[in-house]
């Protein structure tokens, strides 16, 4: 019955009036109050300190600061062309036709797309760098390869990472079309031919789109890669950062304008993504899921070469660093021979970094379940007033990239009420509300599969509202909280754009380090460092895919 | 065993009004039936009594208690629902004691209550499985000792027939039917399938747009009914627009629908001569002589037989009209194309207001109103 989504909220305060009034209290603490700094320092003059727009003007007039919009939406898109023109074919030839260790292809895709976001980017140094082995091995032979620091760079470290974001979607949808509606199209004539082109790719547009945009807001906010690999080539989030950080002319007004336009790119994006995903209405009528061809001869060849040549290709970056961790090192400079000196290093040298990276994912991710749950049940149950208007609050962190969020938190968090600047909660407390809105929106989404009516009988056989979230809502969310808490432990692991900003020497965490270690060429270090982060990354995936029956694919996508 | 009195009631979503002006008395140990259409706001009804809907205005008592304040969960109503609702994380046993111990009862008080509600739906020996492994059918009989275990006030039952084949819906409603007996406890139930609602009901209340249209028993809604919307809600009906004419004596009277000459039951104070006229496909007489009134014939348009009886679709001067012959025999159901006549004894035919749609009862005895 329709009017059950209209559920009248109960006229008495029961416990989801207080997780309410706590998710309020969170969000205006956490996300209102960092960014209302960040809009009055981009609207406020660095010379007079009046409310003023010279920070936008000077923006708009300097080639500088316009270059780096450019560059942004130029590297953006050409990373976004790259994971359809990857993502597509890869979706299509592991769900319809038989190819051998397809499951395997699919393990490694989406290792990449969530290793640490700049690995891929200094692995390219090591190969294709200034000294770096294959651009070495190429001159030998006396092939000149153009220079991998810019633009060329970030595109190729970027694609290779987010096209799987495009094949996950694209495959979801491709498994989930019903078979008879590409029966019906062949059974009325149409060649198999026609039939992809007229019914079965229009059915999985949304879902192209869809991939296609996240790709392109991940590029637009990573940090790490043009960080790592783009020289002098400055995007809008490394601009932030250095107008933020640099000793010379340390210029937060101008950082934080440079932050609001990319939050408004952002907003833009994930606009258009919530349009096209609200299209994506098809799948509802599954009756005969789609099967798996086998395919003969050359087109068999054929396939499997572009399914594993692209898996291949973002894999290396992965083998490479890996391989790179078990070298000798003598401080930055590679020497023959194999070894765990670098692991060695590591654990003798900074054990601390490791240790912090577990103690604040893990307490960010008990944050994120609870808190996330709790919000995410409010969301999907109980649409009250209040509830509306919290909802899309806690929707702002997906499109604030963590540069920005670091940059907010410096500033809000360097005085008083809350001087956290320098503290374990500062880092925790970024990782938490950098993934709260996919938590949110996780715990909502398997909401939406339990029945209410499950709910409404615990209630009507006499348990109140929160014994009956305890006994019968809880279970059977458990699963998707479980698999959901280890996908945020693995960015947890891995951020690294908003705790740049704000660690200190005793809060280092991992990917700080590896960063660090890029920047002063110890390679050693930061591969060992990297393969640390990618075997935990991939344990992670292990787990959820133990616990869920499902791949980490149907999880990524999930959130 | 506890009434339940609906005062007042009224519950809108957003603009819409859901229920309006409902007004109701369920006796201890009646078998209720709220019948409409869907949407027709008979589940918001249920919902409310349950306590998952606040009405807008209006009271509901359980018994002398009047409950508009009364959290769901402390209703103490036990709710079958239409998709089950059956916790999938939980064996039979565990679901069917779930209610048992949020009240806290002692372990072999609740081995023994599961026992008997089990015992009762006739699932004994199914209490480790676990409902991924009954039936569609089982898991609604695992919903019924649920709600029975608890030994609530009343019984609220939402669909639960409509996710069922029709086979096993035949069979669990007479089953159910039988435990309500059997307990003797209210029971509220909800249902858009007008058969189900005559055959399970001690009194039905039909529902339309959110108001009551008629409360009465399987008997009088079907042969009494209120209005045009219950006539053609409950059962088959054939219509027809008419004017009054001139008396035809003996609390009769004279009707023209179209090319149609009809003698109708006389009714009291209508507000004006145009009407219009239902019967019941199974009141037309297969035999028409010439002391029957209103003889029709026409060209069968349709015919279909059906077992028991056969239906025709006749064309009547260009008016449809839907027919029954009870028990055919060989070569007694037309072919279509063939002509053929029956007549529409006048206390059959019965005459609605031809602007409102309420029922213009006669003057004398009720049409049809007893035994034949």
């Amino acid at each position: 019955m329709s009017a059950r989504s209209l559920s009248s909220a109960p006229r008495r305060a029961d416990i989801w009036t207080l997780v309410t009034l706590g998710g309020f209290a969170l969000v205006i603490a956490f996300l209102v109050y960092p960014l209302a700094d960040v809009f009055r320092y981009s609207f406020t003059d660095k010379e007079t300190g009046v409310l003023s727009l010279s920070n936008w003007a000077e923006f708009l007039s300097k080639k500088y600061y316009i270059r780096a919009f450019l560059n942004s939406m130029f590297v953006s898109l050409t990373i976004t062309f790259f994971s359809v023109l990857l993502g597509v074919p890869l979706a299509f030839f592991t769900t319809r036709y038989r190819i051998r260790g397809s499951a395997l292809l699919n393990t490694v895709a989406v290792l990449a797309l969530l290793s640490p976001p700049f690995i891929g980017a200094y692995s390219w140094i090591t190969m294709l760098g200034r000294n770096g082995f294959l651009r070495t091995a190429l001159a030998s032979v006396g092939i000149q390869l153009p220079p991998i620091y810019g633009a060329l760079g970030i595109i190729l470290a970027d694609s290779l990472q987010y096209y799987p974001f495009v094949t996950l979607m694209t495959a979801g949808a491709l498994t989930t079309i019903d078979r008879s509606l590409e029966e019906a199209s062949e059974n009325l004539g149409a060649s198999s031919y026609r039939t992809f082109f007229r019914v079965t790719l229009p059915l999985v547009l949304p879902s192209v789109t869809g991939g296609a945009l996240i790709s392109f807001m991940m590029s637009l906010s990573n940090f790490g890669t043009p960080m790592i690999i783009g020289g002098n080539f400055l995007v809008l989030p490394t601009l932030a950062y250095n107008l933020f950080t640099s000793e010379i002319a340390e210029r937060p007004g101008m950082a934080s304008t440079v932050s609001l336009i990319l939050m408004i790119c952002a907003a833009v994006v994930i606009g258009l993504q919530q349009w096209a995903s609200s299209r994506r209405k098809y799948a509802s009528m599954l009756v005969n899921r789609p099967i798996r061809k086998d395919l003969g001869g050359l087109s068999s060849v054929l396939a499997h070469l572009v399914c594993y040549a692209i898996v291949a290709l973002s894999a290396l970056p992965l083998a490479v660093v890996v391989f790179f961790s078990f070298k000798n090192t003598n401080g930055p400079v590679f020497v023959p021979g194999f070894g765990l000196e670098s692991y060695r290093q590591i654990f003798f040298d900074v054990p601390k970094t490791v240790t912090n990276s577990f103690l604040y994912s893990f307490a960010a991710v008990v944050l994120i379940a609870s808190v996330g749950t709790m919000l995410g049940f409010v969301v999907a149950r109980r649409r009250t007033l209040a509830v509306k208007f919290l909802d899309p609050l806690l929707m702002i962190p997906y499109i604030v990239p963590g540069t920005v969020l670091g940059i907010g938190y410096i500033v809000a968090f360097n005085r008083k009420p809350f001087m956290l600047v320098g503290t374990a909660t500062i880092i925790v407390m970024t990782y938490f509300i950098r993934r709260l809105p996919y938590s949110v929106r996780s715990a909502a989404s398997i909401l939406k599969q339990i029945d209410p009516a499950l709910e409404e009988a615990g209630i009507n056989l006499g348990s109140p509202p929160g014994r009956t979230f305890r006994t019968v809502t809880l279970p059977l969310m458990k699963a998707g909280i479980v698999s959901g808490a280890i996908m945020s432990w693995v960015t947890s692991m891995n951020e690294l754009s908003a705790s740049i900003l704000l660690y200190v020497g005793r809060t280092m965490t991992m990917p700080i380090k590896v960063y660090l270690s890029v920047l002063d060429g110890y390679f050693g270090t930061a591969s060992a460092m990297s393969t640390i982060l990618l075997v935990v990354t991939g344990i992670a995936l292990y787990l959820v895919n133990r616990w869920t029956g499902k791949s980490g694919a149907s999880v990524v996508v999930a959130a | 065993m506890t009434s339940i009195r609906i005062v007042d009631l009224e519950k809108r979503f957003g603009a819409t009004k859901a229920l309006s002006d409902v007004n109701l008395v369920i006796e201890k140990g009646e078998f209720f039936t709220l019948l409409g259409p869907s949407g027709c706001g008979k589940t918001t009804l249920l919902r409310t009594i349950a306590g998952f809907y606040r009405q807008d205005r209006g009271e509901v008592w359980l018994g002398d208690e009047r409950v508009d304040e009364v959290p769901a969960y402390k209703r103490d109503t036990g709710m079958v629902f239409q998709n089950y609702a059956v916790f999938p994380h939980m064996t039979v046993f565990e679901n069917v004691a779930y209610g048992l111990r949020v009240r806290k009862l002692s372990k072999a008080d609740i081995d023994r209550r599961v026992a008997a509600s089990l015992k009762s739906v006739h699932l004994e020996g199914y209490e480790k499985r676990t409902p991924d492994q009954l039936s569609g059918g089982q898991q609604q009989r695992v919903g019924l000792a649920r709600a029975m275990a608890i030994e609530p006030r009343v019984l609220l039952f939402d669909e639960p027939l409509s996710n069922l084949d029709a086979k096993l819906r035949v069979e669990m409603r007479d089953e159910i039917r039988a435990v309500q007996k059997q307990l003797g406890i209210t029971a509220v139930y909800v249902t858009h399938d007008q058969e189900e609602a005559l055959v399970v009901s001690d009194r039905i209340a039909v529902i339309s747009a959110g108001r009551v249209q008629q409360i009465g028993a399987p008997w009088d809604v079907y042969k009494d009914p209120a209005n045009l919307f219950v006539a053609s809600f409950v059962g088959k009906v054939n219509l027809l627009d008419a004017e009054l004419g001139a008396s035809a004596g003996a609390g009769l009277r004279h009707a023209r629908a179209g090319g149609l000459d009809l003698v109708v039951p006389d009714p009291m104070n209508p507000s004006g001569n145009s009407v219009k006229l239902a019967f019941r496909p199974e009141d037309a007489v297969e035999d028409p002589s010439a002391e029957n009134e209103n003889v029709l014939a026409g060209i069968v348009a349709d015919s279909s037989f059906l077992g028991a009886v056969a239906s025709l679709d006749i064309d009547c001067s260009g008016k449809r009209l839907v027919i029954e012959r009870h028990r055919p025999r060989a070569g007694e159901v037309p072919p279509p194309g063939s002509s053929t006549s029956f007549a529409v004894p006048p206390r059959c035919l019965m005459v609605f207001d031809g602007a409102t749609g309420e029922r213009l009862r006669p003057a004398t005895s009720s049409t049809d109103g007893g035994w034949k």
